[in-house]
């Protein structure tokens, strides 16, 4: 990306992002990403391996998905419980620069979609300040915190485990995913944001302000 | 380079064509799929000419819908959609109509082709699944089995008849011309006698009779008869429970349309299990019943793979229980003399639905005229325990409610019987509504037939009851169908902790019970089921497609549960494990429960005034 290009993009951004929020949540480009890591601090810890989906008209291109391992991971700890992504797993990856420069050239102009946005977006920006890339998606959904305005709003119990990924996917009867990894999870993630925006626009307009 | 999706590409790798392809099929179809979530929002925008694409079905429920509205086929996990136009080019007419929205995988038309042209058995695939739903289109005209034919379809029309003053020598004279075996007498276009070969030689060759003499005097009065709708397997029966080798053949007016004897129905289908029928209506012994008893088992077993129609194995156990009996009474006639006076011999529950099983147990009755004296009844004592031991040597199990004619209460005068009855329709206990559940079905075997029709016309004029109805309606709305919320089966555990699907309690019972009540609202006094239906169906007010839509789940739950019970492996008889199911049985199975729950919401809307 020539510099140029690059101020330009900077310059432009904050108008385009306002514009994405009047947009409507159906003609918006999507890009699902989710993170698997070592522990839940996003000072300490460190990033396993990131997966991203775009979606596009409504269409999950499956065919479009990435999936990368960091290889330069120091302490995986007891993770690998939750990933299986091992120190064999490890060695097949790449360095986490290359993945994340990967990622940049896809984030510009989407809406980022991550299930529980908090965590895997403060690992990221960490991650992106690093390697010193810039990078200002257009706005970030949670599937996490959109479940849970709608829970809210329909008055219902919201328990420990409401919101994790498995259980809100049950409440829209969309199948039980037996593999977990970052790229299953980000599918799953769209699969899920996909039926939440239908459920709450129900044939009407829904912007994605109202989302956020 | 895109990543492999392990949940799609093992959820793909199980489906045809791809479980039977090459690995690398189901890659390159992993990776260029698109995973949409279809509504009835956004319905419309799928199934479109401007992207066709093969639609692979990983959630929910859709309905394919014809231009005229139809519903061609409703596809659930694992079904595929599009292909037709992928295949053929033509225009999309069809379109699509979400039940339960889901996921729906994506193959757009670039990617169809590459596949197509690289692998021959994904091409054959979809090219014989279009043909396959051409054909299905043309399902209800389909050709349906020998046994359930109408006698209409096997016999030869053109009844040979004659008046019953027609002298003997001209009698046979016309059964010469007309190359037939039997002659019909008929009065005003009614029937009223039968003469065969037989009756030439016994009755008149033998006898030196005079063959002046009018046919009148040597034909069979009031002989047994059979209607042009009723089905081939009701005329085997009754030949064989007769023993006789013409039956005529009436329409509705009972102007009689033509013969069918024992050669027509021969030369359907040689017949194992009427050859059995027939066996046990002449065995001379005890011992002999038991023995062909002990046959019923393997034979059913090979029975029911030569057969599409399920409910004729009901049928065929119900028959030999029926032949069972009549033998038994027989020989207990022969041993201690014949019954003082006429009574009926009646069954109840699924051997008057003629829906048995080899788990049933027996569910029969004696029905006698009232005031009985002490010698008589002493007579009909013995009798009913003679038969119902009988009956348990030959495996008909006893009945744990002891509904049993070797039982004083199922032992009874038509008085006793109809204030019995009448106690339990004027106090619709949940009790007496159990009982009625099973002695409302209920069927004559055999003895006198008029004690019996008498009997069903006074039970038919007090079984008119609102308060009954309703109290029927309620009863069948506490029985619910294992169908859970967002579609999903529910399950029932017992003690080994297995989990399992009742096709009996939970299925085919609540459609035999909803049948019921309709039928008795009706006046209906057949107690088998698809023959209630049958004749609901031949009623103005009804809804045709209701019955037709209780008619097939009941006949695929049937099936089911037959196919179960000649497979057993540990679960409790009738239940099922819908992990044993394909995608495609499974949700057979969920349509078939979803239409049995919106038949019990309307028979409560209906009789209980939706009050519940």
């Amino acid at each position: 990306m020539g510099l140029m290009e690059s101020l330009k993009g900077f310059f432009v951004k904050p108008e385009q992002q306002k514009n994405v929020l009047q947009e409507n949540c159906f003609h918006a480009d999507y890009l699902v990403i989710d993170l698997e890591l070592t522990g839940l601090n996003a000072k300490k810890d460190e990033i396993v391996s990131i997966a991203w989906v775009p979606i596009t008209e409504q269409r999950i291109q499956l065919g479009a998905s990435v999936h990368c391992i960091n290889n330069q991971v120091t302490n995986l700890k007891q993770s690998p419980i939750y990933h299986g992504i091992d120190q064999d797993g490890i060695a097949d990856g790449k360095p986490l620069e290359a993945i994340l420069r990967q990622l940049n050239t896809q984030i510009e102009d989407k809406v980022l979609v991550f299930h529980n946005a908090e965590l895997d977006w403060s690992f990221l920006t960490i991650a992106f300040n690093k390697a010193g890339l810039l990078h200002k998606p257009a706005a970030i959904l949670d599937s996490m915190e959109i479940e849970h305005k709608r829970l809210a709003r329909q008055g219902q119990l919201i328990g420990h485990d409401s919101l994790t990924l498995g259980n809100c996917r049950a409440r829209y009867n969309l199948p039980n995913y037996e593999n977990h990894n970052a790229l299953t999870d980000a599918m799953a993630t769209a699969e899920l944001f996909l039926a939440q925006i239908n459920q709450i626009s129900r044939g009407k307009e829904l912007l994605i302000k109202h989302l956020k | 380079m895109s990543a492999e999706i392990k949940e799609v590409y093992s959820f793909a790798a199980k489906q045809a064509p791809f479980s039977d392809l090459d690995a690398s099929a189901c890659e390159y179809f992993a990776n260029h799929l698109q995973a949409v979530y279809l509504t009835t929002e956004n319905q419309h925008s799928w199934l479109s000419d401007e992207r066709p694409a093969l639609y692979l079905i990983r959630s929910g429920l859709y309905d394919i819908i014809d231009p005229s509205g139809e519903v061609v086929a409703r596809l659930g996990e694992g079904d595929y959609f599009g292909y037709p136009s992928l295949l053929t080019g033509e225009a999309i007419t069809n379109r699509l109509q979400v039940q339960n929205e889901g996921i729906v995988y994506l193959l757009e038309q670039s990617a169809w082709d590459y596949l197509r042209e690289h692998y021959k058995p994904f091409a054959q695939y979809f090219v014989r699944a279009h043909a396959n739903r051409l054909l299905s289109t043309n399902y209800q005209s389909r050709e349906q089995d020998w046994s359930q034919k109408k006698i209409r379809d096997v016999m030869k029309t053109g009844a040979v008849c004659t008046a019953p003053t027609t002298s003997i020598t001209d009698a046979a004279q016309i059964m010469q011309k007309f190359g037939v075996s039997s002659l019909m007498v008929t009065e005003q276009d009614k029937l009223i006698g039968v003469v065969t070969d037989r009756d030439l030689r016994n009755r008149v060759l033998a006898q030196k009779m005079d063959p002046s003499k009018p046919v009148s005097d040597i034909m069979t009065r009031k002989p047994k008869h059979i209607f042009e709708h009723n089905r081939v397997f009701s005329a085997l029966h009754l030949m064989l429970k007769q023993n006789i080798h013409h039956l005529p053949v009436l329409d509705e007016t009972h102007r009689p349309l033509g013969m069918l004897t024992s050669t027509d129905l021969l030369r359907q289908q040689k017949s194992d299990p009427v050859q059995l029928i027939g066996r046990i209506y002449k065995a001379t012994s005890h011992a002999q019943l038991k023995r062909y008893a002990l046959e019923i088992p393997e034979l059913l077993h090979g029975f029911s793979k030569r057969i599409d129609d399920t409910s004729l194995i009901g049928k065929l156990l119900s028959g030999i229980t029926d032949a069972l009996t009549t033998r038994l009474i027989t020989l207990y006639e022969q041993e201690f003399g014949e019954a003082p006076t006429p009574y009926s011999w009646i069954c109840f529950g699924s051997q008057a639905r003629e829906e048995q099983t080899l788990h049933s147990d027996q569910d029969n009755g004696l029905l006698l005229p009232n005031d009985l004296n002490t010698k008589d009844k002493a007579y009909f004592k013995a009798l009913g325990e003679y038969v119902c031991q009988g009956l348990i040597d030959c495996g008909i199990r006893k009945c744990p409610g002891n509904i049993m004619a070797s039982q004083s209460q199922c032992r009874m005068s038509l008085h006793a019987w109809l204030s019995q009855f009448e106690s339990w329709i004027v106090s619709p206990s949940p009790k007496a509504i159990l009982n009625c559940k099973i002695f409302f079905d209920i069927r004559y075997v055999c003895g006198d037939e008029t004690l019996f029709d008498d009997f069903a016309n006074e039970l038919k004029k007090i079984v008119k009851n609102q308060i009954f109805y309703a109290s029927m309606a309620t009863d069948i709305n506490t029985n619910s169908v294992p169908i859970g919320l967002f579609n999903q089966f529910k399950l029932e555990q017992d003690k080994q902790k297995h989990r399992y699907l009742d096709l009996k309690k939970r299925g085919v019972a609540i459609i035999n019970d909803i049948v019921r009540l309709y039928a008795l609202h009706n006046g209906i006094t057949s107690p088998n089921t698809l023959s209630r239906l049958d004749a609901l169906e031949r009623l103005e007010h009804i809804n045709k497609k209701d019955i037709y839509d209780l008619k097939d789940c009941w006949r695929y739950l049937t099936q089911l549960r037959l196919n179960v019970q000649l497979s057993q492996k540990g679960l409790p008889a009738n239940c099922i494990d819908p992990e044993d199911l394909t995608s495609l049985e499974k949700h057979q199975l969920k349509e078939a429960f979803y239409l049995i729950k919106q038949a019990q919401q309307a028979v409560a809307f209906k009789f209980a005034r939706g009050s519940l």
